[in-house]
């Protein structure tokens, strides 16, 4: 389904993917832990289509297209969904109203008529209760005010409610704490389908007891250098990641 | 770099300010003018071309001799070149018949005009009820339903005609609230005002439709002195709305209005505006100035509020007020006030408390954007007799793009201590991340612009009465996002 | 004698170490703060250091039927009594020793003072991705008449671990004893850190207290202070956020009368970017107590995206209490959201007639709307037991019978 090759990639001259090689299948769970400044959330933010960045060799195909040449709404509409290390806070938009918005907009992409209030409310109320949510946050304003955890777990309703193929879940488990972290790690694996894929991007071991993954890689200074099961992030934790830098 | 259709903040600022400015056109139709400059003169001239009575000239001279002692306001946070008072027309007016019993009467060149403007009176108006009292360059064009709000006791005409048809009503309340030396402008304005709309609406009576006024500069070099008075008598209620454009011109134009309401015991008066004056262009040329004095009294239990949409003018300076008299009297303001380009915008809102249990709500939206500059100035002024005065004051700037800036001034000056003030203020950002968000979750840039800023201005937007509201809308998308009409 | 002089006896008749003998020569130096020091502006110090305090301390054993009385009746207690560590819980995951000397990163003088001379105080590690479910309890008893005593403690909270302290100092020789307390608390990554700290002490009793956290990237802490009583409290809680996506939490409750006296000094410096602060402070003061709050928010220069809150209410219910309240914020970035706000009122005298229109007794209206007051910060304690400790130590202090548990 994602097909990322020789993906080399910098930001204001400085070169920060130096030649990704990953290939994602319908229903696989694939994490990609590395130290800080590896380049993972450069790769999320190139695949979601953020301007910042400048693509200088390779490509990304999704489901046989060519990203690289689709703006970020028309990837989001092809299934394409990042939910964001840093979520952003949105003004005067409440929680209802935006995904109301963002799912009208695809499913105008895609020639369906939007859905009747109804379903859209008992679809909102069913995912919410998926993911432990109550009742009042649909009202507030997207992400205002709201702590670390909750912004988190706003992503992962975004994406329960916009059913999207193909997920990133950039530092999802980052400042969550055990609780916080099994609700969401619930919620993706109740997400999970043959048909859709997740792409895990992890600082810690601890998400993966959760999330379970079917390969893990690990990115360092912009490269995958090791791919493995999920017994690779055990070794990891153990060794720490000096383990891996010392070998490249 | 890969070649899609990409939308980054800096080139959609480019777009709106590239965009252009959708009611420059003139109107081809004779203009009957006098002579630029300003002297005793010019008054007596359009007194007479007015065939106004002995006092209103006397009264306009009074405030010319006032105006000339007066010395033009400096506002820090504004830059602007003065205007040459001595450079400006201060009448014009189309060679038409002075009043109109039906719009179907009026010029067919001035009808293409407004039919442009997009305002289709003969149509939308009249079907949504609204009478309507056009002023284009300084005289009152036509007044629509007259006759069905004359049932009523409502007198809606033309200031001019006011003056000779009701001038007791004028005598008694005209420089009431606005008086000619209050500022610079107002005794500018006192003296040589031209035209505006005067509304007296009697005591216990309800007006059944909405009022409206809508301006336009025509003439190069024309000022626009209107002046309005509206009358509330005991336990009435009305509705105005007012809304302006202006078409293109290279030179500044100067509009120096003066508002004076009076809502007396148990009165309910609401003033709506919609301004769209010429902005200038990306370079800061061109462009309205706008020098309002706008005020209002509030006598026992009655109530005013002004709400306005401001999205034009090059220079804009303007606060409507309250001056909350009789006791438990209510005052309220609320604004979205947009800047692009190289505006520049020094406006807000005085609530003077001096009866007892008074209470002012002030809700105040900035939005700026290009290389603009927002001030919001506003002034709570609880006086020593005001017992047990509420305030609540929110004003908040939303700022698009790192170029533009928003700056508050609360003055909360406070002389009775069982008075209850409250202010808060926020400061938010639309920047790249948020639209990048948006567009992650399938949003489009334009979209995301106008869900954001109709998400921000909802609770102000709420206020106006339904038909404004619609164009209010058009207008924040339109002055933010560029798309044509 | 002076506190001061009895200090330069103590440690001349004391073996130190090079080390010690230095920090206590820089603290000589520079002595106790006065109140031309900006951080001391309105708290003087002049009555707590002139007093006559004894340094040998009795260390005598303690009654279990009195540590019932102060305790939450949790199950791991780690207890002081004048400066030795009597007992401590055998925990997994725990690793809890006594007093371990350490370096002095402060310039500051009791920081000075403490690091010079201490030689008691508690030294805990968490493991790794360990959560420790049962909160811990700390608790310091003086029982020396006009005891001077000082603590030096440390916490390491391992990487994606999870613990809760609840910390009291109590006076049981109800004399003017002086407790110099200081904290500090590394928290690794993603881990998640609650520290509550109890201050209702005897009338005479005296605290100075320094907390410093120090975070790596995504941790979170909370403090939580709760005063309801005591002579003279100092306290001094000093975040540092040296890795982004922190957040930082205090919450603070003072509720003094009669001659009591709290001041709180809150510092969190942003250092990195994506980070958050929240502060909610209330404070209610009658009679002629007083208070003092300064909080400072510093947001360096490439700490982008913070989103910083302080909130700083106070209640003053007598004529004569009084309150000064500071809020700091030095901001060297551009895309950050602070913001800060500061009441000071008196209760609603419509609300108040209202309840006693329908029956309630003056006292219990005053009491029933002092603690809606306080509610927001009482409601977020998240041990049950100390949440229910606070509500009774609040009713207890305004005299009055109610049942608030709902």
């Amino acid at each position: 389904m994602l097909d990322i090759k020789n993906l080399k990639a910098s930001i204001d001259g400085t070169q920060i993917l130096k030649g990704v090689n990953l290939s994602v299948k319908a229903g696989e769970v694939h994490a990609i832990m590395g130290p800080n400044g590896s380049g993972k959330s450069t790769l999320s933010a190139i695949i979601a289509g953020k301007e910042d960045y400048e693509v200088d060799e390779g490509s990304i195909n999704f489901q046989g297209e060519d990203l690289l040449d689709l703006a970020p709404e028309e990837r989001a509409h092809k299934g394409v969904f990042l939910s964001f290390q840093y979520p952003i806070e949105i003004p005067g938009i409440s929680v209802s109203n935006f995904i109301k918005t963002s799912l009208a907009e695809k499913r105008k992409a895609l020639g369906l008529d939007p859905l009747s209030p109804k379903d859209l409310l008992e679809n909102m109320r069913q995912k919410m209760e998926l993911l432990n949510i109550k009742k009042g946050y649909l009202s507030r304003n997207m992400n205002e005010g709201f702590s670390g955890g909750e912004k988190k777990r706003n992503e992962i309703f975004q994406m329960a409610m916009l059913e999207p193929t193909l997920s990133i879940l950039d530092e999802t488990d980052s400042g969550l704490d055990i609780d916080a972290l099994k609700t969401v790690a619930n919620g993706v694996n109740k997400l999970k389908t043959n048909n859709n894929a997740t792409v895990v991007i992890t600082h810690y071991q601890r998400l993966l007891d959760h999330i379970v993954p079917d390969f893990v890689h690990v990115l360092y200074d912009g490269k995958i250098v090791k791919s493995g099961n999920k017994e690779l992030a055990f070794e990891l934790e153990e060794k720490g990641y000096d383990w891996i830098t010392k070998q490249f | 770099m890969t070649d899609y259709k990409k939308q980054s903040e800096d080139e959609l600022l480019e777009e709106v300010t590239s965009s252009e400015y959708k009611y420059g056109f003139t109107t081809d139709i004779e203009s009957d003018t006098i002579e630029k400059g300003l002297s005793e003169e010019v008054i007596r001239t359009i007194s007479s071309k007015k065939n106004e009575p002995e006092w209103m000239l006397e009264y306009r001279l009074n405030a010319y001799k006032a105006w000339l002692e007066m010395k033009e306001p400096d506002w820090a946070n504004i830059n602007y070149k003065k205007p040459d008072y001595q450079d400006v027309i201060y009448y014009s007016a189309p060679k038409q018949k002075p009043v109109l019993d039906s719009l179907d009467d009026l010029d067919p060149e001035m009808k293409k005009t407004f039919d442009k403007l997009g305002i289709s009176i003969d149509e939308q108006k009249r079907l949504a009820n609204v009478a309507v009292d056009i002023v284009m360059d300084s005289t009152s064009v036509a007044t629509s339903f007259k006759e069905t709000l004359a049932k009523k006791g409502i007198i809606f005409c033309s200031i001019s005609e006011a003056i000779q048809e009701h001038p007791t009503l004028v005598k008694k309340y005209l420089g009431t609230v606005v008086p000619v030396r209050d500022n610079f402008f107002s005794a500018l304005n006192s003296a040589v005002f031209s035209d505006g709309s005067f509304c007296y609406i009697p005591k216990g009576v309800k007006c059944p439709m909405e009022l409206s006024t809508y301006f336009r500069i025509n003439e190069a070099g024309t000022g626009q002195f209107e002046r309005t008075l509206l009358i509330a008598d005991e336990g009435s209620q009305v509705s105005y709305l007012e809304g302006c454009t202006a078409p293109m011109r290279a030179e500044n134009q100067l509009h120096a209005a003066v508002v004076e309401l009076i809502a007396l015991d148990n009165a309910d008066i609401k003033y709506s505006t919609v301004q769209n004056w010429y902005p200038g262009d990306k370079n800061g040329n061109g462009g309205v100035y706008n020098f309002v004095t706008k005020r209002g009294i509030c006598h026992s239990n009655a109530k005013i509020s002004w709400t306005q949409v401001e999205t034009g003018s090059a220079v804009t300076w303007k606060y409507p007020s309250c001056i909350l008299k009789g006791d438990n009297s209510i005052g309220e303001f609320f604004s979205v006030a947009v800047t692009n380009n190289k505006q520049q915008a020094d406006t807000g809102t005085k609530m003077i408390h001096l009866g007892k249990n008074t209470k002012s709500t002030i809700i105040a939206k900035g939005i700026s954007a290009g290389f603009s500059d927002g001030n919001y100035r506003g002034l709570v002024k609880i006086s020593k007799g005001a017992e047990n005065a509420r305030n609540f004051s929110q004003c908040d700037s939303l700022l698009m793009g790192d170029k533009c800036g928003s700056h508050t001034f609360p003055y909360i000056e406070v002389k009775n201590n069982s008075s209850k003030v409250e202010h808060e203020a926020t400061t938010s950002k639309i920047g790249e991340d948020q639209i990048f968000y948006c567009n992650q979750r399938g949003i489009g840039t334009e979209e995301a612009i106008a869900l954001i800023v109709n998400g921000y201005c909802k609770d102000v937007l709420n206020q106006l009465p339904m038909e404004f509201a619609v164009e209010a809308q058009k207008l924040l998308e339109i002055s933010l996002e560029g798309s044509v009409g | 004698m002076e506190l001061i002089e009895k200090l330069k006896l103590y440690a001349q008749n004391k073996d130190l170490s090079e080390n010690q003998k230095n920090l206590f020569n820089s603290f000589m130096k520079q002595g106790f703060p006065t109140t031309k020091n900006e951080e001391w502006k309105y708290t003087s110090l002049k009555k707590i250091i002139a007093f006559d305090y004894c340094l040998n301390l009795k260390n005598s054993e303690i009654d279990s039927s009195l540590i019932k009385n102060y305790s939450l009746g949790l199950k791991n207690k780690i207890i002081f009594s004048d400066e030795k560590l009597i007992s401590f819980p055998n925990v997994t995951g725990l690793k809890i020793n006594g007093f371990s000397s350490s370096d002095c990163n402060s310039d500051e003088a009791f920081a000075l003072l403490n690091s010079a001379l201490s030689n008691s105080g508690f030294n805990i590690s968490v493991e790794k991705n360990t959560v420790i479910s049962d909160p811990i309890e700390i608790l310091f008893f003086n029982n020396t008449k006009n005891g001077f005593c000082q603590y030096r403690n440390k916490i390491f909270v391992g990487e994606s671990s999870k613990v809760k302290f609840i910390e009291r100092i109590q006076d049981l020789s109800n004399s003017s004893n002086l407790v110099n307390n200081y904290t500090e608390i590394f928290c690794e990554k993603n881990s998640s850190f609650e520290y509550n700290k109890i201050q209702n002490n005897t009338e005479h009793s005296k605290l100075i207290d320094c907390l410093n956290v120090f975070q790596k990237q995504d941790s979170t802490s909370e403090i939580n202070t709760l005063i309801f009583g005591g002579g003279f409290i100092r306290n001094n809680l000093n975040f540092e956020q040296n890795g982004s996506n922190c957040e930082s939490n205090m919450n603070g409750i003072s509720l003094l009368n009669r001659e009591q006296f709290a001041d709180n000094h809150t510092f969190v410096d942003h250092k990195k970017p994506h980070c958050r602060s929240n502060e909610m402070y209330k404070g209610i003061y009658l009679d002629n107590a007083k208070g003092v709050f300064n909080g400072k928010i510093m947001v360096r220069k490439d700490s982008q995206k913070i989103d910083a809150f302080q909130s700083n209410n106070n209640l003053l219910l007598s004529k004569y209490a009084t309150i000064d309240s500071k809020p700091q914020l030095e901001i060297y970035a551009d895309d950050v959201k602070c913001s800060h706000g500061c009441t000071i009122g008196q209760l609603d005298e419509d609300a108040l007639f209202y309840m006693r229109s329908r029956g309630i007794k003056e006292k219990e209206a005053k009491a029933v709307l002092t603690y809606a007051f306080a509610s927001e910060v009482i409601e977020s304690i998240s041990i049950p037991e100390l949440r229910i400790l606070a509500q009774n130590l609040l009713i207890k202090k305004l005299d009055v019978d109610l049942d608030l548990s709902l």
